[in-house]
């Protein structure tokens, strides 16, 4: 019953990029870490996660939703670009780090106000 | 053992690594014109070798499994010294050449220059990482 | 163990709601009247559902922190998250609760 209150599906969606931004900073965390490590093929969120987001989303199902796990992947299509087949780019890897903490922000304020929305209407006061 | 910061584990490996790289680069350009180690032989460059491990992600997952980078060993350079002509030179010898360490100071800058790179590239991973979990920690509070 | 730990405060707040729960008894009996209407559940059975899923809430939120503190891979957020839901699902009950007290005093003030 009192689930009702977060089955909103903004508000699910959000949580599953927040743990989706985890696995990528974890993805990231790996691959700078790795950077000199011969033959190391950089990992990244599996690519398919982001659509099956986007249907559970267009369907509206909470346990749909709910269910989305992400994982890590190889990153396929990345090319080595030294003799050691080393994968990493290490610019590449630091606009991605400062991209995945942009989404983080934004996915915890969103989860943060609908909370904040919660325990206004709930006391009726604004702090 | 709690672990807020996941994944950490590897960036904090991967930063000893590149430690003890730094570390080494600079020894060799120290003893750049090391004529007389301890061993009574001229300084021999080192080469620090790096190796993947596995390191199991926490709480058993392995499909979240990443490699660590590792120190696997350091080692002399391979590269014979240099002879200079040098007869006033004390480790000369009979025909006054003097076997100098073979390094190539340039070749340590810019080793030191992309370990010291790498250093920092993981640092901003722990710092990030860090205010990321400082933005988690405050949900809900305002 | 510290699951444990929450289930004082509903066990807590049971006895004090009772009254509460109590309360709706003299509005059952224009139910009786009206006939056909009584189909739904008590109201006293959609309390005591609430305040059990509040304890669910709280003891998924326990079972989350204890996944971070033991390192069984519970991300942070999912504790934090899991915790604030907690919070806000406990904050309604209880302001649920002050409502129906005020209501059931306001009742008994009330000159017959």
């Amino acid at each position: 019953m009192i689930e009702a209150l977060f089955n909103e599906p903004a508000y699910l969606a959000a949580k599953k990029t927040l743990d989706a931004v985890a696995v990528r900073q974890e993805a990231i965390a790996s691959n700078i870490a790795n950077l000199e490590t011969p033959g190391y093929k950089r990992v990244d969120l599996a690519p398919s996660f982001r659509a099956e987001l986007d249907h559970a989303c267009a369907s509206g199902d909470p346990q749909q939703l709910a269910a989305l796990k992400p994982t890590l992947a190889t990153d396929t299509t990345a090319v080595a670009n030294s003799q050691d087949g080393n994968t990493v780019s290490l610019e590449n890897e630091m606009m991605q780090l400062n991209q995945n903490v942009m989404t983080h922000t934004l996915e915890t304020q969103m989860v943060s106000s609908l909370l904040f929305r919660l325990k206004m209407a709930i006391t009726g006061k604004s702090s | 053992m709690i672990q807020p910061l996941s994944g950490i584990q590897n960036t904090a490996a991967a930063l000893d690594a590149e430690r003890t790289r730094l570390d080494v680069i600079s020894e060799n350009i120290a003893n750049a014109n090391t004529t007389h180690g301890i061993d009574g032989k001229p300084y021999q460059r080192k080469v620090v070798v790096f190796q993947s491990a596995l390191q199991q992600a926490m709480g058993g997952d392995n499909a979240n499994a990443t490699p660590t980078l590792r120190v696997a060993r350091i080692e002399n350079d391979k590269r014979p010294p240099v002879q200079v002509y040098e007869p006033g030179n004390p480790d000369a010898d009979a025909r006054g050449m003097v076997s100098m360490p073979n390094i190539n100071i340039h070749e340590e800058m810019a080793d030191l220059i992309s370990a010291s790179r790498a250093f920092e590239a993981n640092l901003a991973v722990v710092k990030n990482e860090k205010s990321m979990a400082m933005q988690t920690l405050a949900i809900g509070k305002h | 163990m510290s699951s444990y730990g929450m289930m004082p405060n509903t066990d807590m707040v049971r006895p004090a709601a009772t009254p509460g729960v109590d309360a709706p008894m003299p509005l059952d009996q224009p139910k009786e009247v009206t006939p056909g209407q009584g189909a739904g559940e008590s109201f006293g059975n959609v309390l005591g559902k609430f305040v059990s899923d509040v304890n669910t809430k709280q003891n998924v939120a326990m079972e989350a922190v204890d996944g971070l503190q033991s390192g069984q891979g519970v991300p942070l957020h999912q504790a934090v998250i899991a915790m604030e839901e907690a919070n806000v699902s406990f904050q309604l009950m209880v302001e649920v609760r002050n409502k129906l007290l005020d209501s059931y005093q306001e009742l008994m003030r009330m000159q017959v």
